[in-house]
């Protein structure tokens, strides 16, 4: 029997999309298991017909992307509705996304400094026709509507959604994986001996030693081991796109907690290493951090 | 871990006159008078004390019965080194209004180097408040000994005035 999936974009790159397309010839194994009933990305359906079927008529819905618009919550919560199993689908419907970064600032700040005072633009207004309102913040999908599968990545890599898919098709259950990038990367690790932190393109990279030991802000010691240790394998540091390891709350915390230990550098040296923190330890996941949630806290007080 | 604010009793117990206190003594209500424009913020601050150091540091402030101010709730650690930087920031989402740590002086750390560790944590989670916008001095860290009741208590008077000028924390639940 074929399975009913939809896939819907909230807020997003659509790069998880892409990833999945990746697969070439290899979806063709996959299709005749799968009726597609929804995917604006690919095909020609509308709203009002996913809004026509039946709740639970969806074996599989798909989410990709966070809510940054009114228009998305209202998407999110039809899908769950429709759903029999919801997978947040990519870190921005986990943990909120490289938008999520935008919780720093208060939204007007934001609709300001982009729609009027954009070094680019001329001609400043707001946009006000056939645009759905802006949300406050974003939140990560979690915290809106229950999931039942959580599949991060940016993007989840072709194999992490074909397993995640392969397993609901044939009732087995799926989990994310224990271990982290660093379990999973070839390089050779040794005693940590760090005194001074380098930019990507400083320095000479050892395509053999690990990264964090020459001294590059690789985030793989607390970023989940889903990907394959890609981006290391080819000398680039990892930027913890992939949000936490299992069962860790705050991605930056557990980051500063472990370069706290294993800088060979005075606290001011340290200090000065990292001009933007937020950026560096919280990539993919910030709306999902302690500090975004108290920012949004204060602002729903302030209303 | 689960961190719990309750409202500070106040309450004498029942049973006990109300006039005299534990040791006897004519009670004197330690609530002075409030002067013009103060306000009735009361700081709740968490405290994580190393048990070496600061821990009993505060014992002593306390049987040496030092006056300090009642808003601080003490969490006792091994080292501060055991601190994770997600401990203090679920204290200050749960409603912390601020965040001290205690521990030994560099170079008395019981396990060598954990305070120092912390240090290093310490200046680049201040940072990362400040850039979220917290005011970075919600939390503060502070070495004292064993022996240095009179340190802790100082310690702890400065930081529920710093709070106090801060103000409540904005993420606080009413």
């Amino acid at each position: 029997m074929t399975k009913r999936i939809a896939m819907a974009q909230l807020t997003s790159c659509w790069g998880c999309d892409q990833s999945l397309l990746d697969l070439h010839l290899g979806l063709l194994e996959l299709l005749p298991e799968l009726e597609i009933v929804y995917w604006p990305a690919v095909v020609d359906f509308k709203l009002k017909d996913l809004e026509s079927m039946p709740d639970e008529s969806i074996h599989i819905g798909l989410v990709e992307g966070s809510c940054r618009t009114e228009d998305d919550v209202r998407l999110l919560n039809i899908m769950r509705a429709k759903s029999k199993i919801l997978v947040a689908w990519g870190v921005c419907s986990c943990y909120g996304g490289i938008h999520g970064l935008a919780n720093q600032w208060d939204l007007d700040e934001l609709v300001d400094r982009k729609f009027m005072k954009a070094d680019t633009v001329t001609d400043p207004r707001l946009p006000s026709e056939n645009v759905p309102p802006f949300v406050s913040n974003v939140q990560p999908n979690v915290d809106v509507v229950d999931f039942n599968i959580m599949l991060p990545g940016c993007p989840p890599t072709s194999k992490n959604t074909i397993e995640a898919l392969s397993a609901i098709l044939s009732g087995k259950p799926f989990d994310l994986p224990e271990k982290s990038v660093c379990d999973q990367c070839p390089k050779v690790k040794q005693d940590k001996h760090i005194t001074k932190f380098h930019r990507t393109h400083e320095g000479r990279i050892d395509p053999n030693k690990c990264l964090l030991d020459q001294g590059y802000l690789c985030l793989g010691f607390a970023t989940i081991g889903f990907c394959g240790a890609i981006c290391p394998t080819v000398n680039s540091p990892c930027k913890g796109c992939f949000g936490p390891v299992l069962r860790v709350k705050d991605h930056g915390a557990k980051i500063i907690s472990a370069l706290g230990a294993i800088a060979e550098m005075t606290p001011e040296e340290l200090k000065d290493s990292f001009p933007d923190p937020i950026g560096s330890f919280y990539f993919t996941d910030y709306a999902a951090s302690y500090l975004s949630r108290m920012r949004n806290k204060a602002r729903s007080k302030r209303k | 871990m689960l961190l719990r604010f309750g409202r500070i009793r106040t309450a004498m117990p029942t049973g006990v006159p109300k006039s005299l206190t534990a040791a006897g003594h004519k009670a004197t209500s330690t609530q002075r008078p409030k002067a013009k424009g103060e306000t009735d913020f009361e700081p709740r601050v968490l405290a994580f004390c190393c048990n070496w150091c600061s821990y009993a540091g505060a014992d002593l402030a306390g049987t040496s019965r030092r006056q300090m101010p009642p808003n601080v709730r003490i969490i006792r650690v091994n080292c501060t080194g055991r601190v994770d930087p997600a401990f203090i920031l679920d204290a200050l989402s749960q409603g912390a209004d601020g965040v001290l740590i205690s521990g030994c002086h560099p170079g008395d750390c019981h396990y060598t180097s954990g305070n120092l560790k912390m240090k290093s944590r310490f200046v680049l989670l201040q940072k990362t408040l400040e850039e979220a916008g917290i005011e970075p001095d919600r939390i503060h860290l502070q070495w004292a000994s064993a022996a240095e009741g009179d340190v802790f208590t100082e310690g702890i008077t400065s930081m529920v005035e710093r709070i106090k000028a801060l103000g409540p924390n904005p993420a606080r639940k009413d």
